[in-house]
C-alpha cells in the first residue's frame, strides 16, 4: 500500500495541463496544495467574470437605446439576476478566497493550510455550486428574481421555472464551501504561524482575513437557513415566506440582509487588507496606524450586524425603526473613513512608486470614496425613499463593488502575480489596461447617478424616450464595452506573461512580508527556512538590519513623520 | 397629575442596596483613587436615576422604551463602573476568589448576564414583574439588583480589580461580540414582536385613558419598537466601544519578548487558559 501515491504531488511549482500523466490536469484536480487551490479559485473567478460580463453586455445592449426589443423581458430578468448573483458569489468571493488561500500560509510562514483536504473541499464545493447555478439555463430557465431574490417573487406562484431552485441549491453549496474555508483560515492563522510571529506582528492582510472569517461564520448561516426555507417553500409547500399561508414575505428580506449587509463587508475587508500591504510597499514607508487599521476592521465587523435594516427603509417598517438605522448607518462611515486616512497618511512623505498595483490603490481611494458618499446619502431616509430601486443604487453599488472590491483584487493581482507565476506582466500593456478599465468604469457608472436622480428605475427591460435617458444610457453602454475590452486585454496580458513574460525575482517589489522571502513561484513546502520575525515587516528587517523596525528607538517608531524612506536606508 | 419632573420615588430596599454598596466600597474595595471614586459615584448616580428618578417613573408607568433604557444603563454602564471602582488592592478576599474563578471560567459570567437579560423579557415574566412592583415588595430590589448583578458579573473578567486575572483582550473581544449578538437578537425580537406580546404597557395606557403623561406622544407600537431598538442598536455601539477599548489595551500592553508568548490560540480564545 505504501508505494501507492493517492494524491500525486506536483514536481513543478505550477503543473502543466497535460492529460497523459499525473502531473497535469489530474494533479490539479486532486491537489490539496494551498497554492494550486488558490490559483484554481482565481481562475474560477476569471471564468465567471467573463460569463457574468457577457450577460451584462447583453443587458447593456438592450438598454443602449429607448424602446429596444433586442431581449425579451423574461430573458432580461434572467440575465441581470445571473449577473448580480455570479458577480457576488462566484467572482468576488472566489477571487478573495483565492488570494487568501494562496497567501495566508505564505505570509505567516506556514507550509500549508491547517486542513488541506477541507481546503480542496471548499474550492470544489464552490465550483459545484456555481456549476449548479448555471445548469439552470439547461434545466428550464435561470433564476429571474434579482440577486437578492425577494419574496414573493421567489415563490413558486411567481416563478414556476426551476431557476430559483437552482439558485437555492447552488448558493447553499457555495455557502457551505465559504463557511468551511473560513474555519480553515481561522485555525491556520491562530495555530500555524511561524513560531516567533505574534498576532501584533501579523501582516494586515492576514488580520483582515481573520476578522473577515469570523464575520463569515456569523453571517452565512442566515443565508443558508433562508435558502433552505425557500427550498422547503417551493418543493414541499411550506409557508415561510408566503403571506397567504401565514408566512411573511418580509422575513426573507430580514434573513437575506442579515447576511447581505455583512456580505458587503465580507467582500471589502480583505480588500482593505490588500491595500494595507500595497500602500506601505509602494510608498516605501510603514503603514500609518497599524492598530487603527485593525481596530477599525473590528469595528466594521461588529457594526455590520447593526445596520442591515437600511436596505429595507422602503418596506414600511416605520419611522422609529428607520430613525435608529439611519443614525447607525451614518456612523458606520467613520471606521471606513479612518482607514482611508490611514492609507493617505501612509503615502504622505513616502517615496511612491507608481506601479500598476499602486495605481489601482490610488484610484480606489477616489472611486471608493465616491461610492461611500453615495452610500451615506442613502442613510438619509427620505433620499433613500426617493432613490431606492433607481439607477442611483446601481451606480452606488458598482462604485463600491468595482471601485472598492474589484480595484483591490486587481491591485492585489498585479502585486502578487510575480510571486504566483514567477513572471512579470508587461508594464506598458498593464498601464494601458489600468487606464482603459478606469475610464470604462467611470463612463459606465458615473452617468447612472444622474439617470437614477432623473427617476429611471432599475430592472426594467426597456424605457421610454424621455429627455436625457437615451443618451445617458448609450454612454453607459459604450463604457461597459470599453470595460469589457480592457478585461479582454487583461486576460491577454496574464496569458502572455505566464507564457513568455520576463522572469520575476523572488522579491519583485522590495517588499516587507514573508511570502517574498521564498522563490517565485514557491515550491511545494513554501519555505526551506523562515527568517526571524521581530516586527510587522520581517523581510525588510532582514534586508536592512541596521534600520530594522525592532531595532529602532521607541521615539522614532512613534513619530513616523521622521521615518527614513525605504529607498534611502542610511538617511543620506 | 404631577409634572413628570416631580416623579421621584425612593424604594426603601433600593436605598438599602445603595447604602450597602457605599459601605462595601469604603470598607472593602481597597486603595481609592480619583478614578475609582469617579467610577463609583457615577455608578451610584446612575443606579439612583434608574430606580428613583422620573426616568424610572417613565419606565414603570409610561414607556416600554424608557424601561429598556433603564436596563441598558444598569447592565452595561452602572455594573461595569462599579467593578472599575474597586481599588487595586481590595481587602476582602472574596474579590480575589471571584477574579480567580472568573479568570478560569468566564462563560458562567457571560451566561448569567445573558440569562438574566433574556428572562426579564419573557412576556409572561415581564408582565408579572410589574404586578409585583406596587407596594412594599421585594420586586424592585430583585429587578434592579439582578440587572446590576448581571452587569457586575459580566464585566468582571474584563475590568476586574486584578489586571493579571483579566481574560486576554482578544478573548474579551469575542466575549463582547457574542454578547452583542445575543443582545441584538433580543432587541430584534422585541422590535418585531406583535403588539400584544407585552401586555403591561397596553393595559396601563388603556387604564389611564389618556391621562398618563405621554410627553412624546408615542403610540404603543412605536414605543415597543423603540424599546427593542434601544436594546439592539445603541447596545451594539456600547459593545463595540468595549471591544475597541480592549484592543487598545492589548496594543498598549508591553510584551517581554517578541514572540509567541504574546500570541493567542483558538483554545485560548474560547477557554481563557492563557
Amino acid at each position: 500500500m505504501s508505494d501507492i501515491n493517492f494524491i500525486p504531488e506536483p514536481e513543478e511549482p505550477i503543473p502543466s495541463l497535460s492529460v497523459s500523466n499525473n502531473q497535469g490536469i489530474l494533479q490539479w484536480i486532486s491537489s490539496v496544495d494551498h497554492k494550486q487551490i488558490g490559483i484554481m479559485y482565481l481562475w474560477l473567478s476569471v471564468l465567471f467574470l467573463v460569463i457574468a460580463g457577457i450577460e451584462i453586455l447583453l443587458v447593456r445592449l438592450q438598454l443602449a437605446i429607448p424602446n429596444n426589443h433586442f431581449l425579451a423581458p423574461e430573458v432580461y430578468n434572467q440575465l441581470f439576476t445571473m449577473h448580480g448573483t455570479t458577480m457576488i458569489f462566484f467572482v468576488a468571493m472566489p477571487a478573495i478566497f483565492g488570494f487568501t488561500t494562496y497567501l495566508v500560509p505564505l505570509m505567516i510562514g506556514a507550509n500549508d493550510m491547517a486542513f488541506p483536504r477541507l481546503n480542496a473541499f471548499s474550492f470544489w464545493t464552490t465550483f459545484f455550486g456555481g456549476s449548479l447555478l448555471y445548469f439552470s439555463f439547461l434545466a428550464g430557465g435561470a433564476p429571474d428574481a434579482g440577486w437578492f431574490n425577494y419574496a414573493p417573487l421567489n415563490e413558486y406562484n411567481y416563478s414556476s421555472s426551476p431557476g430559483i431552485d437552482y439558485y437555492c441549491s447552488g448558493l447553499l453549496f457555495a455557502g457551505i464551501g465559504t463557511l468551511t474555508a473560513s474555519v480553515n483560515f481561522i485555525v491556520t492563522i491562530l495555530h500555524y504561524r511561524v513560531l516567533p510571529m505574534s498576532l501584533k506582528q501579523l501582516p494586515l492582510f492576514v488580520w483582515m482575513i481573520l476578522i473577515n472569517s469570523f464575520l463569515v461564520l456569523a453571517a452565512f448561516p442566515s443565508l443558508n437557513a433562508a435558502l433552505a426555507m425557500l427550498l422547503l417553500d417551493r418543493q414541499l409547500h411550506a409557508h415561510f415566506f408566503s403571506a397567504a399561508g401565514g408566512g411573511s414575505a418580509i422575513l426573507w428580506q430580514h434573513l437575506f440582509w442579515l447576511f447581505g449587509h455583512p456580505e458587503v463587508y465580507i467582500v471589502i475587508l480583505p480588500i482593505f487588507g490588500i491595500f494595507s500591504e500595497v500602500f506601505p510597499v509602494f510608498s516605501r514607508k510603514p503603514i500609518f496606524g497599524y492598530g487603527m487599521v485593525v481596530g477599525s476592521g473590528v469595528a466594521i465587523a461588529l457594526l455590520a450586524f447593526g445596520v442591515w435594516i437600511h436596505h429595507m427603509f422602503a418596506t414600511g417598517l416605520g419611522n422609529t425603526v428607520n430613525s435608529f438605522f439611519a443614525a447607525s448607518s451614518l456612523l458606520i462611515g467613520i471606521p471606513t473613513g479612518v482607514k482611508i486616512f490611514n492609507w493617505l497618511a501612509t503615502m504622505h512623505g513616502g517615496a511612491i512608486r507608481f506601479s500598476v498595483s499602486m495605481l489601482f490603490a490610488i484610484a480606489f481611494l477616489i472611486e471608493f470614496t465616491i461610492g461611500g458618499l453615495s452610500g451615506i446619502s442613502f442613510a438619509i431616509v427620505p433620499i433613500d425613499w426617493q432613490l431606492t430601486d433607481t439607477y442611483y443604487v446601481v451606480a452606488h453599488l458598482h462604485f463600491v463593488f468595482i471601485g472598492g472590491t474589484l480595484f483591490g483584487l486587481l491591485s492585489g493581482l498585479f502585486y502578487w502575480f510575480p510571486k504566483m507565476s514567477g513572471r512579470l506582466p508587461d508594464p506598458r500593456l498593464s498601464k494601458w489596461f489600468f487606464w482603459l478599465f478606469v475610464a470604462g468604469f467611470n463612463i459606465t457608472f458615473l452617468v447612472q447617478h444622474a439617470l437614477g436622480a432623473m427617476g429611471m428605475p432599475r430592472r426594467v427591460y426597456t424605457y421610454p424616450d424621455l429627455p436625457g435617458w437615451g443618451i445617458l444610457n448609450l454612454i453607459s453602454t459604450i463604457g461597459a464595452f470599453l470595460m469589457a475590452g480592457s478585461v479582454g486585454l487583461l486576460v491577454f496580458i496574464l496569458v502572455r506573461a505566464i507564457k513568455k513574460g520576463a522572469v520575476a525575482s523572488p522579491d519583485a517589489w522590495d517588499a516587507n512580508t514573508l511570502e517574498w522571502t521564498t522563490s517565485s513561484p514557491p515550491g511545494l513546502k513554501n519555505f526551506d527556512r523562515v527568517i526571524p520575525v521581530k516586527s510587522t515587516r520581517p523581510f525588510r528587517d532582514y534586508k536592512r538590519p541596521e534600520d530594522a523596525d525592532w531595532n529602532r528607538p521607541e521615539g522614532a517608531r512613534k513619530h513616523e513623520g521622521k521615518y527614513i524612506p525605504q529607498n534611502n536606508p542610511h538617511g543620506k | 397629575m404631577k409634572s413628570l419632573f416631580y416623579q421621584w420615588h425612593a424604594d426603601p430596599l433600593i436605598i438599602l442596596m445603595v447604602m450597602t454598596l457605599i459601605y462595601l466600597h469604603y470598607r472593602k474595595s481597597g486603595t481609592s483613587t480619583i478614578k475609582s471614586r469617579f467610577c463609583f459615584w457615577s455608578a451610584i448616580g446612575l443606579v439612583l436615576i434608574t430606580t428613583c428618578s422620573p426616568l424610572h417613573f417613565l419606565g414603570m408607568h409610561v414607556y416600554f422604551s424608557a424601561h429598556m433604557v433603564n436596563h441598558v444603563i444598569l447592565l452595561l454602564i452602572a455594573g461595569p463602573l462599579l467593578v472599575m471602582s474597586i481599588g487595586t488592592k481590595p481587602s476582602a478576599p472574596m474579590f480575589k476568589k471571584i477574579s480567580l474563578f472568573l479568570h478560569k471560567r468566564s462563560w458562567p459570567a457571560w451566561l448569567t448576564a445573558v440569562i438574566i437579560m433574556w428572562c426579564w423579557h419573557i412576556p409572561f415574566l415581564f408582565d408579572r414583574s410589574f404586578a409585583g412592583m406596587s407596594g412594599f415588595t421585594l420586586m424592585p430590589l430583585v429587578h434592579a439588583g439582578s440587572m446590576l448583578l448581571a452587569g457586575i458579573l459580566f464585566s468582571w473578567p474584563l475590568v476586574g480589580p486584578f489586571p493579571e486575572l483579566h481574560i486576554h483582550p482578544l478573548s474579551g473581544i469575542i466575549y463582547l461580540a457574542t454578547a452583542c449578538i445575543s443582545c441584538s437578537l433580543l432587541g430584534l425580537l422585541i422590535t418585531f414582536a406583535p403588539i400584544h406580546t407585552y401586555q403591561y404597557y397596553l393595559e396601563t395606557g388603556a387604564a389611564m385613558n389618556g391621562m398618563r403623561s405621554n410627553p412624546w406622544s408615542l403610540t404603543p407600537a412605536a414605543d415597543q419598537q423603540a424599546a427593542g431598538l434601544v436594546m439592539w442598536v445603541p447596545c451594539c455601539f456600547v459593545y463595540m466601544a468595549g471591544c475597541l477599548y480592549l484592543l487598545r489595551r492589548w496594543f498598549a500592553s508591553q510584551e517581554p519578548n517578541f514572540g509567541r508568548d504574546a500570541s493567542i490560540s483558538l483554545s485560548t480564545l474560547m477557554t481563557n487558559h492563557e
